[in-house]
């Protein structure tokens, strides 16, 4: 339960408002509940190496979550690991880094690497809790924010504005006279007195972070560039939207730059203090929105590639364990307290996407696709004369779902879980606080009355309407890429993933859900085992049939050295590096593009098949059309050398016991069994725990951080890696 | 297959939809789960077609909706898409069950159509509905509708200003199979493709909608699959019910009475004044009658509409005023009896031109409706905001013979609410349909950009201002472009509420060889190299008197619009 709170304030991307929980309480006052539960010390016993052997270094990821930072150390030569949960200081990030690797008995100097995945830039991004920027537009565009695309959210609503309002106010933004075309000339070239009267009406504004988004500047980025030279004299921040987005439409362009800027101020402040704290050099990483790391200078100076960066290293995780488990198609089911987050994985690679809006506003860039929805084990449950709804209202970690018994009334989807018997009230609230069932029963109670049914059954329907709205989420990534998501293995972790997967795989009818042995940590591990790579992606607009073979691969050959030098730069071989070719692909009338893989040299009739088909999969049908390259996307990876581990617990397993849980009967019906409560350990090794193939449910799988729940009908075994599978039995 | 008022479309307690179901085993949470599929299901055909169509007007402004009705063409599911389209494709089903019934549709048939009197609304959005069959038993549709840029007739785009009959707008396509047993049916296609033109973004466009039918036909069987087909056809019908029980306790909210107001389109009578539209709103109980009889005669333009669109804005219309979430489907419309009058512009026979009836006069219904109740429910309304299209269609003839055209819908300035500004350049009500980035229109069409801005001070004062309009202006580029304008509020502006003053009217602006005209609202004409048509969106109207804002403080109240409330 507790890193359902630890993943609370991620963003709900395209919804209009955005539930965030109360910061964690400063240890003054009441403590955060998981600090309660699991004392800091708990994970970091004062007997592990307080003096460790100067050679004798470890790697660490975290996860910084807008509640809690999970941690994870792994020693890379005995392979141990061990994890940790600690309160997030969203005032002093840095502070609370340090005190996440306190927490795993480590001093600083015993770190080698450091990767950290963290929602600070999405969280400042979404609350608009931002340093002044200004725009700087082609004059006659200067007005872009405020217009945008003139759509409004909210088809049937008055009541809430239609359009959420610029992030750069009108007296901040600069029309610039010049202009390229799209064909990369220049009608109207950029006078140096304009320059001049840029800088002096800068002054003015006393404004320190400058976006710069000029018409056609992906076509040619001459002017753009000017400007920034200009503006890096006299400015610490300047973001240029030919690096931030490099494609055509002015609004999104401008949109991403500004927001990349807004960030920058934010991030570079941090970051140096980090950098200064924990001198690692190039042990110094950041876990990037496009799954893999980067090091710190780029994050500087791009820090919009942390946007989502979190839920990123999740899916990184889980890409690499779908390559080590051979399962062709995986669906990251990561369920924290306020969102879930969901993404596709094919062939061990996730999903790609372009494109994410955030706060009601456009954000391009190369990301992993992670889909979000406002649902999450804090999410409230209402019933209105239109039926019932959860979420994305979040009872948050202050005061939580009523069952925590902190003063939350509003029943919750942990409360349903309260009332069906899934949560230990024994241990998971520790000796201070008990687990209240009665509470969650009460908060329950209006909405079964309602109904005319009892609690246990309203229970159980929530828990299916909230199986429904996460199964929306699976359907929407799996479909945008023509993919039947039925074939996929479901892959669940956070706080609430592994609870609740069964009953989701059963809704969906998913075969197959895998519980990672670090899956409360799972994020942060992912920090650990993604590849350190950097993505070159270029706008190019090619007719495929007649094309310049020999101009192609000099362009090609460009963005390969541009992608690579980086890694270089950091200190990679150039013989680990590879790299990775995608081409975004249309017919000519289309304006989506749709990315296709090919290697170099370039074949075309290869790439045009291979387009068709990936089409006519997407779409059910493809055409003779001419096709066009619209950009090409180069990445330069070298693979990590961190593997998938299985954490130390840090407290020793309770025994086994029964308990009386609910579950669902034949179709609307409801059966009362009594479940087996298992420690995880039990279920781990190479036989799958008792030899005969795993344990039969219904049982409840815990461990020191999260509870699996095995409904009647499915099976669990463990392998020795400390994973779970649950499968349905075949009786 | 004329419709009187006395045989309204809506009885008042609507006809039964879907099969008879025993409403009290039907578990709550099941309709809900279904509700999530249905919904689902028609983002999903949404989603397949922008991500694959041919039109820019398609791909990037959206004109296009997505919806799933149950078998007798009540809809239960939609898209987030365009409300003017939603609210007809209440009927596109069930008037076509009317000609084609039931018993001949076969399964992996769909039908293409695009006539007004099949609960059509104007010539250029093409249906295609695809009966979805479980088991061999008809459930549902699934129904695509596309906004084709041009669909032939007299002007390239199918927008004639001054066309007397639908036969000058476009080709008229009664429902014929455009696929059977799951193949293209080439024939059909071809006839369609010969008589439009641009075929190659048609072709791609209609395989499309094929294609997003197919998609939501495999979602409902999934559906049907999972909870049983009987389930399925109930949990649709208690659907319809629990948004007439919303809607009921809504009217219920509102005063007994009868509530008339009126708006007017800028021109169309014979002599050229302004047409009017009335509403007549008899609340009695949980029940209205919506009256829409004293609206004027058929116009001279294109300005006239089907009484299927008039249902829709006033459906649109109730449910704003309801101030209600509820799911949008035909149970909604139950306890609403609209009524049109025929000869009327709101329902002129199936052979008047309706081109710009669609978007224009719709909105006028709105705007009409609102003026009804502004003194009962204003808290619930907001000032007339930029209600038309504001449509800017450039075609470039190609020395092929072809055309390449650019449909540019225009926003403007929100109108203000009692607790809120308006916001700038938003589309409102009916529509929500994007422009075009100037970059993708530059690097497609022979027309540069010259400048889009926020119309400043556009928007009308009030206690709360109406948000502020847009310019954009277009410099032609080619040896010759065919305009055609639709534009409303170009004389009569965005009205204000509670004493607001009404915002700036729309503009259009041709500049030639150095002189400037203002152009009509609605037209066609011939432009020319180096011609700049610059098109200035309306402001909104403001909300309440100005009470002591003056001079400077204007710029802060415009400031504070932008932001939203405090």
């Amino acid at each position: 339960m507790m890193a359902q709170t630890a993943a609370a304030a991620r963003p709900v991307p395209r919804g209009g408002r955005t539930a965030l929980p109360a910061a964690a309480a400063p240890s003054g006052g009441r403590a955060p509940l998981a600090a309660i539960l699991h004392p800091v010390s708990a994970a970091a016993p004062a007997a592990r190496q307080e003096t460790p052997d100067l050679q004798d270094l470890w790697d660490i990821g975290t996860d910084i979550g807008g509640t809690f930072t999970d941690i994870i150390a792994v020693h890379p030569g005995s392979g141990e690991a061990r994890i940790a949960k600690v309160p997030s200081r969203p005032a002093e990030p840095v502070r609370a880094m340090l005190e996440a690797i306190a927490a795993v008995g480590l001093p600083p100097t015993a770190v080698r690497r450091f990767v950290h995945g963290t929602t600070r830039v999405t969280n400042a991004l979404v609350e608009e809790r931002l340093p002044a920027v200004a725009l700087v537009a082609t004059a006659g565009f200067e007005d872009v924010l405020e217009i945008g695309r003139y759509r409004r959210r909210e088809l049937y609503r008055l009541d809430v504005p239609p359009k959420a309002p610029p992030l750069v106010p009108p007296a901040l933004c600069f029309g610039l006279r010049e202009r390229t075309e799209h064909d990369g000339s220049v009608s109207q070239a950029l006078e140096e007195a304009e320059l001049d009267r840029l800088l002096a009406w800068l002054a003015d504004t006393g404004v320190r972070s400058v976006a710069v988004s000029l018409l056609h500047s992906y076509a040619d980025p001459a002017h753009e560039r000017l400007v920034a030279e200009r503006l890096r004299a006299v400015v610490p921040y300047v973001s240029v939207s030919h690096e931030i987005n490099p494609e055509a439409r002015e609004y999104e362009r401008a949109s991403s730059t500004v927001f990349n800027a807004a960030a920058m101020p934010i991030a570079v402040a941090y970051l140096t203090e980090l950098e200064e704290r924990l001198p690692l050099g190039a042990g110094l990483q950041v876990f990037h929105s496009a799954g893999a790391m980067v090091p710190v200078p780029a994050a500087k100076r791009r820090p919009l590639v942390m946007a989502a960066s979190g839920p990123a290293a999740g899916v990184s995780a889980s890409a690499r364990l779908a390559r080590e488990l051979g399962r062709p198609r995986v669906l990251t089911f990561d369920m924290g307290g306020t969102t879930t987050d969901v993404c596709l994985i094919v062939d061990g690679a996730a999903a790609m996407t372009d494109s994410r809006m955030i706060g009601g506003r456009p954000l391009r860039q190369p990301m992993l696709a992670v889909d979000s929805i406002g649902a999450g084990g804090g999410s409230i449950v209402t019933l209105g004369p239109g039926g019932l709804s959860v979420g994305p209202e979040s009872a948050g970690s202050e005061p939580g779902p009523a069952c925590y018994g902190r003063g939350g009334t509003r029943p919750t989807i942990t409360d349903a879980n309260a009332v069906l018997g899934y949560l230990d009230p024994e241990a998971l609230l520790g000796d201070t606080i008990r687990l209240d069932v009665g509470a969650a029963r009460r908060a329950l109670a209006p909405i079964a009355e309602a109904l005319g049914m009892g609690v246990e059954a309203a229970a159980l329907g929530i828990l299916s309407v909230a199986n429904a709205a996460m199964a929306r989420a699976l359907r929407r990534v799996t479909v945008e890429r023509g993919v039947d998501g039925r074939d996929c293995a479901l892959l669940a972790f956070g706080g609430g993933g592994p609870m609740h997967a069964a009953g989701l795989a059963d809704t969906y009818g998913l075969a197959e859900v895998i519980v990672p042995a670090a899956s409360s940590a799972f994020s942060a591990l992912g920090c650990l085992t993604a590849d350190f790579a950097f993505l070159e992606q270029r706008t190019l607009r090619l007719r495929l049939d007649g094309l310049d073979a020999a101009g192609f691969a000099a362009r090609i050959a460009g963005m390969e050295a541009a992608a690579t030098a980086p890694l270089i730069a950091n200190g990679v071989p150039a013989a680990g590096i590879e790299t990775a070719h995608v081409a975004l692909m249309r017919y000519a009338a289309q304006s989506e593009a749709t990315p296709v893989p090919f290697a170099m040299p370039l074949d075309p009739a290869v790439l045009a098949a291979d387009f068709h088909a990936r089409h006519r999969q997407l779409y059910g049908y493809a055409t003779a059309e001419p096709c066009v390259i619209e950009g090409v996307r180069v990445q330069a990876r070298r693979p990590s050398g961190t593997g998938l581990v299985r954490p130390d617990a840090g407290r020793p397993p309770r025994p086994a016991r029964t308990r009386r849980c609910l579950f669902a009967g034949a179709g609307t019906t409801m059966r009362a069994l009594e479940t087996a409560i298992l420690p995880r350990e039990r279920l781990a090794g190479p036989e799958g725990g008792n030899g005969d193939g795993g344990v039969a449910g219904p049982a409840i799988v815990e461990d020191a951080w999260s509870t699996v729940v095995v409904p009647p009908g499915w099976r669990a075994r463990g392998d020795a890696a400390g994973n779970l599978f649950l499968t349905r039995s075949a009786a | 297959m004329s419709l009187r008022p006395d045989t309204p479309l809506d009885g008042p307690a609507g006809a039964p939809m879907g099969a008879p179901a025993d409403a009290g085993a039907l578990d709550p949470f099941v309709v809900e789960v279904i509700r999530h599929g249905l919904s689902a299901a028609a983002e999903e055909m949404s989603l397949v077609m922008t991500r694959s169509a041919r039109s820019p007007l398609l791909r990037e402004a959206g004109d296009l909706s997505s919806a799933i009705t149950d078998a007798e063409g009540g809809l239960v599911g939609q898209g987030k898409d365009i409300p003017v389209h939603l609210g007809a494709m209440a009927y596109t089903v069930r008037e076509l069950l009317k000609v084609c019934p039931a018993a001949t549709l076969r399964e992996g048939d769909s039908l293409i159509y695009n006539l007004g009197a099949l609960g059509g609304n104007h010539l250029n959005d093409v249906k295609v509905a695809r009966p979805v069959f479980v088991e061999g038993r008809l459930v549902a549709f699934a129904l695509s509708l596309a906004h084709w840029p041009d669909v032939g007739g007299t002007w390239p785009g199918s927008y004639l200003a001054a066309a007397v009959d639908t036969f000058q707008e476009a080709i008229r396509i009664p429902p014929v199979p455009i696929t059977l047993a799951d193949e293209l049916n080439r024939p059909v296609l071809d006839f369609i493709l010969h008589n439009v033109r641009d075929p190659v973004s048609c072709e791609g466009d209609l395989l499309a909608q094929i294609a997003a039918t197919r998609a939501a036909e495999r979602r409902i069987r999934e559906l049907c699959g999972r909870h049983g087909t009987g389930v399925f056809v109930a949990a649709m019908a208690r659907l319809h019910d629990l948004s007439e029980a919303e809607m009921r306790a809504a009217i219920r909210g509102i005063p007994d009475g009868v509530y008339e107001g009126e708006d007017f389109l800028d021109d169309g009578n014979a002599d050229g004044s302004p047409a009017r539209i009335h509403a007549r709103i008899e609340i009695r109980g949980d029940e209205a009658v919506i009256d829409l009889s004293g609206s004027a005669d058929r116009v001279t333009n294109f300005c006239n509409t089907t009484p299927f669109i008039a249902r829709s804005a006033a459906a649109y219309a109730a449910r704003i005023m309801s101030g209600r979430e509820m799911q949008q489907n035909a149970g909604a419309l139950r306890p609403l009896t609209i009524v049109t009058r025929p000869g009327s512009m709101l329902e002129p026979g199936w052979k008047a031109p309706v081109a710009a009836g669609n978007h224009e006069t719709s909105m006028r219904v709105v705007d009409a409706m609102f003026r009804a109740m502004e003194r009962v429910i204003p808290e619930r309304l907001s000032a007339g905001g930029p209600a038309t299209s504001g449509l800017l269609a450039f075609a470039e003839p190609l020395p092929d013979g072809g055309w390449r055209m650019l449909y540019e819908v225009h926003a403007g300035g929100e109108g203000a609410r009692h607790d809120r500004d308006g916001c700038p350049a938003v589309r409102v009500h009916l529509t929500n349909t994007s422009n075009t980035p100037a970059e993708v229109i530059e690097a497609n069409y022979a027309i540069r950009v010259e400048r889009q801005s926020v119309r400043r001070g556009s928007g009308g004062a009030g206690r709360h201002r109406g948000g502020d309009g847009i310019v954009r202006a277009y410099r032609v580029l080619a040896e010759t472009m065919w305009l055609t304008t639709c534009v409303e509020r170009t004389r009569i502006p965005p009205f204000g509420l509670a004493r607001g003053a009404p915002g700036a009217p729309f503009r259009i602006v041709l500049e030639r060889d150095g002189e400037a005209r203002e152009l009509p609202g609605k037209a066609n004409l011939l432009l020319r190299r180096g011609d700049l048509v610059t098109l200035e969106g309306s402001g909104g109207g403001g909300y309440g008197a100005p009470e002591g804002i003056h001079g400077d403080a204007h710029g802060d109240a415009r400031g504070a619009g932008a932001r939203g409330p405090a």
